[in-house]
């Protein structure tokens, strides 16, 4: 049996409990509108954004801890032990893990909006305790894994970036407060480069080995070439690393480059033939959001690529950090869709001759309000960094700003819908 | 996939997703039946009362007590809901469904059976996702070749 197939044919045993993955996944919608709420709102040219406290950073960090980071704590915590074929476990601790992290990405994105450093300070330390709890969480399942080798070493790789970007998070958060820490050209490269591309990204990547041939129903991907492009995307992030350490940097960025696009040519690769072999071929919005968001993935390396190479392209800095969050957020949200109606409607099932169905508990209207909101957003963004018309990124940020509440209404219909069908 | 049986049943699988989706794309937003809507909602129903049938009633008898004896009980249960799930609304829906290619229906009427039909298609979909990636695999473990052959030739003599 496929681990797909475990989860679906076995599913009742291998759930946690619906209020666990759905109060993470509820927390992301809610930070998602936060995120664009700020950017509509934040005074001054957000784009001309190259660092320091701020509401633009608040916002970007809204987004990646809020929205990024709670899913992918939600969904992991309940697709691991799927993957690892355990019963899932720790729902306790899991929901402790929430209460901690949930207030702690606020506290941080006011900390940095207000320019507070021991406010952030107190929500990196609440964050970065929550993180750590879930990743001991993960790794104890990760141990016990038994098949489906390349979505574990996806899992383990990201783990051990989490625990980069934490150390280097809180560095930067000690350098906030005025103490002696190393240097922020050290700490902010390593955070710009785990953050994304080691934890976020590698969960990303692993996770869809089983979503994807899940909802397209399609064998499982080549579990080699799952591990040579796990293997490429961690040298790739080590060999960057290295560079930022000043070893080699012009040979290790130039490696660094090749291996991470070959890493994510063996994804994309995979991706298109569990596409091309289901037997489902009509995937709906969801799937469209997810193959824009590997469109967005690819622009995001051959944007690296011009930076690193020092090609004079202007605009390329803010056109690579638009890329980056639209890979990811577009993804996530891609994926969220598909999955809460597919797990509501499992819980609801449970012990029902009939019971509802994933479109019953999917509000249609909503989530097609959304996609054309947030299509039109990244593209007014996109459109705003190529001619530098910040009047225009708040445009884009508000269209956003509607697709996030859209989204909202999306995920209060299905809550509403799983209350009354008991779940 | 190794067993003959499996193969059999996997193939169905196909030819029914396939059909599902066409439906699907044709009755979503469709306001009255065509003459095209209505040949394709003959076929539709045809596969449903017969072929669906056929399809439950194998597994049933044939495939989910050898899974349950082989401790795989709950995938077997969770299977049999399903079919009865679907068999509930195939039933509420073969009378409309007929009465459309037969002739017109009420817009009240059309509505239900629209409706109806896509809930038929996502339950259908959504059992023929579990069944493929849960319990077609298990049946290469659990199905030794002169079985597995006579289950194909049973169950290829019922078509």
């Amino acid at each position: 049996m496929t681990v797909a197939g475990a989860f679906l044919g076995g599913a009742s045993g291998r759930l946690l409990p619906a209020s666990i993955p759905l109060r993470f996944f509820g927390a992301a919608v809610a930070y998602h509108v936060l995120g664009w709420l700020v950017l509509v709102v934040a005074p001054g040219d957000w784009m001309a954004f190259r660092g320091g406290l701020g509401w633009p950073l608040a916002a970007l960090h809204l987004f990646t801890l809020g929205v990024l980071g709670m899913t992918a704590l939600g969904a992991a915590a309940q697709l691991l032990p799927v993957a690892t074929r355990q019963a899932p476990v720790g729902a306790r601790a899991l929901a402790c893990i929430w209460g901690l992290y949930t207030p702690g990405v606020a506290l941080l994105a006011l900390g940095m909006g207000l320019a507070l450093p021991a406010l952030l300070a107190a929500g990196g330390i609440a964050v970065a305790l929550a993180l750590a709890t879930w990743a001991i969480l993960a790794a104890r399942h990760l141990r016990g894994a038994r098949g489906m080798p390349g979505v574990c070493a996806h899992a383990w790789s990201a783990l051990a970036s989490l625990f980069l970007l934490l150390a280097s998070a809180l560095l930067l958060a000690a350098s906030w407060l005025g103490w002696d820490v190393p240097g922020r050209q050290l700490t902010l490269p390593l955070h710009l480069l785990f953050a994304p591309f080691g934890f976020m990204g590698l969960l990303a990547l692993g996770l869809s080995y089983l979503l994807v041939p899940m909802f397209a129903l399609s064998p499982p991907p080549r579990e080699s070439t799952q591990l040579a492009s796990c293997a490429c995307i961690v040298a790739a992030l080590l060999l960057a690393a290295a560079a930022v350490f000043g070893l080699m940097p012009d040979a290790a960025r130039a490696l660094s480059w090749t291996l991470g696009a070959t890493g994510v040519l063996l994804h994309l690769h995979l991706m298109r033939r569990a596409l091309a072999a289901g037997m489902r071929k009509e995937l709906g919005r969801s799937f469209v959001l997810v193959k824009l968001a590997w469109a967005a993935l690819l622009a995001t390396v051959l944007l690296g690529g011009v930076l690193w190479a020092g090609v004079e392209l202007p605009r390329a800095e803010p056109a690579f950090g638009l890329a980056l969050i639209a890979w990811l957020l577009t993804f996530v949200l891609g994926m969220l869709q598909r999955i809460l109606p597919f797990l509501g409607a499992l819980h609801a099932a449970a012990g029902k001759r009939r019971g509802p169905t994933a479109s019953m508990l999917t509000h249609d209207k909503a989530l097609k309000a959304h996609f054309r909101c947030h299509l039109a957003a990244f593209a007014v963004l996109a459109l705003a960094v190529a001619i530098d018309a910040p009047w225009l990124a708040r445009a884009g940020a508000a269209l956003g700003l509607a697709g996030a509440v859209a989204f909202a209404v999306f995920h209060l219909h299905l809550m509403r819908k799983l209350r009354a069908a008991g779940v | 996939m190794t067993t003959q049986t499996g193969r059999m049943l996997d193939e169905e699988h196909r030819r029914n997703l396939d059909l599902l989706e066409r439906m699907e794309r044709a009755i979503a937003g469709a306001p009255e039946a065509t003459p095209e809507l209505r040949k394709l909602l003959g076929e539709f129903a045809r596969s449903m009362e017969v072929d669906i049938a056929r399809h439950f009633e194998f597994e049933e008898q044939q495939l989910f007590p050898r899974l349950a004896e082989a401790g795989d009980g709950a995938i077997s249960e969770l299977m049999r809901e399903e079919h009865d799930a679907i068999r509930e609304v195939a039933q509420e829906l073969l009378p409309l469904a007929q009465e459309v290619v037969q002739g017109a229906v009420d817009e009240e009427a059309w509505d239900r059976l629209r409706l109806g039909t896509l809930e038929l298609i996502e339950r259908q979909v959504s059992h023929i996702q579990k069944e493929t990636m849960a319990m077609l695999p298990l049946l290469d473990d659990l199905l030794d070749p002169e079985t597995d052959g006579e289950l194909a030739l049973e169950y290829a003599a019922t078509a």
